[in-house]
């Protein structure tokens, strides 16, 4: 996997570490796709808890189709009687998983000792800011895109949508990337001080 | 350590703000994602003609395929991320001052190559254009921003504080409150 890493020498560790984590994503990315309907159903339970446990007036049900997260609401969609069904919001996990595979490649770049709990200790800390981008992606779905008579039966003030608006930004704009990269760092800091002194062996 | 990460999370969380508010949306990220695109479109139309920037829109003039570059896909964010790492580790400001430049140039270089990648990808096929705006993209630019990061580091001298004078022990550095008393500047 870190062949084209190991024809570079080691006095240039930071190149060999990029070699070995661009190595490593396309297999990393491989299995998170094919493995996301079990990888991500830590997160989408999280999802049904808090749903169940902060939103019950608003979420009836939260189920998982694949990598897809789907939410049935109490939610009506018109006021014509035809229209008598109530909402339904699906939210692609993937779009706020995908630091999973990123954090894999750098764990598995890096390998340092005990790496295999590096990895399962990272996937603890990812997978509850996936639940958030999910959850924020559905609130921001029926409080603020879904337009003005959906949005006023979820009853949330002024100050509550823009709190909402923001988990959304934070959570699909920052949090997916962000996340993968504290947690390597904070996992590896023998591997970064070995970066910064010439003579120790990094990658 | 902890100091660097809890600094690192405050100056993210405020750049973040300060980005969504309606001031800095109409004074720098949307005249700069206009720019984006004006480069992007000039770079292409070096080897293709056939290329247009209207506002944050890169479109192709003959086949009608267009891309708007909107929030997340400017470069803005990741850049922000990048700004609040420098920043919240311990370095003279003069190695802050180069790295942000640096490290800017650097970020948004790449966010060129992609909106120019994710043009012809979709001119190509719309699934993989999907998979690497959606998925793969995102983690090389923030794998751009971790490695810029990485980079700095290793140029920083070894045994300064922030204000270029010797730390206390553990206080500087990636090694954090285990480190061991740092040596004396050369």
């Amino acid at each position: 996997m870190s062949e084209a890493a190991d024809v570079l020498p080691a006095s240039r560790p930071v190149a060999r570490f990029v070699l070995k984590t661009l190595a490593w994503l396309p297999p990393s990315f491989a299995v998170w796709y094919f493995g996301a309907p079990v990888l991500l159903w830590p997160a989408i339970a999280l999802v049904r808890l808090v749903a169940r446990v902060g939103l019950p007036d608003l979420v009836r049900t939260v189920e998982q189709s694949g990598a897809v997260c789907v939410f049935a609401t109490t939610l009506k969609p018109g006021q014509a009687l035809a229209l008598s069904g109530n909402i339904t919001v699906d939210v692609n996990t993937l779009l706020y998983a995908f630091g999973l595979p990123l954090y894999v490649a750098l764990v598995l770049a890096a390998r340092e000792p005990g790496w295999q709990r590096k990895l399962a200790l990272g996937y603890v800390v990812i997978i509850p800011f996936v639940a958030w981008g999910v959850l924020a992606d559905f609130l921001k779905n029926v409080a603020i895109t879904s337009g003005q008579f959906v949005a006023s039966q979820t009853g949330f003030s002024p100050l509550q949508n823009e709190l909402i608006a923001f988990a959304f930004q934070f959570g699909s704009l920052i949090l997916p990337t962000v996340v993968p990269a504290v947690a390597w760092v904070l996992m590896h800091r023998r591997f970064l001080e070995a970066l910064r002194e010439p003579g120790l062996r990094a990658g | 350590m902890v100091r660097f990460f809890l600094l690192f999370l405050a100056l993210q969380a405020a750049l973040f703000g300060a980005e969504l508010s309606p001031w800095v949306q109409t004074y720098f990220v949307i005249p700069w994602t206009n720019q984006l695109a004006s480069i992007s479109a000039y770079l292409v139309t070096l080897f293709d003609p056939n290329v247009v920037a209207t506002g944050k829109v890169l479109r192709h003039a003959v086949n009608g395929f267009a891309v708007s570059i909107e929030a997340g896909c400017n470069g803005v964010e990741a850049t922000i991320v990048l700004l609040a790492a420098i920043l919240a580790f311990p370095a003279p400001w003069k190695n802050k001052v180069i790295g942000l430049l640096a490290g800017t140039v650097a970020v948004q270089g790449l966010n060129v190559v992609r909106v120019i990648s994710l043009f012809y990808l979709g001119q190509w096929d719309f699934q993989v254009f999907e998979w690497a705006h959606l998925y793969v993209w995102q983690a090389l630019i923030m794998l751009d921003v971790l490695i810029v990061w990485l980079v700095w580091v290793r140029t920083l001298p070894k045994t300064q504080g922030s204000d270029g004078r010797k730390p206390p022990p553990g206080s500087a550095g990636l090694r954090g409150s285990a480190g061991a008393p740092a040596p004396a500047p050369s």
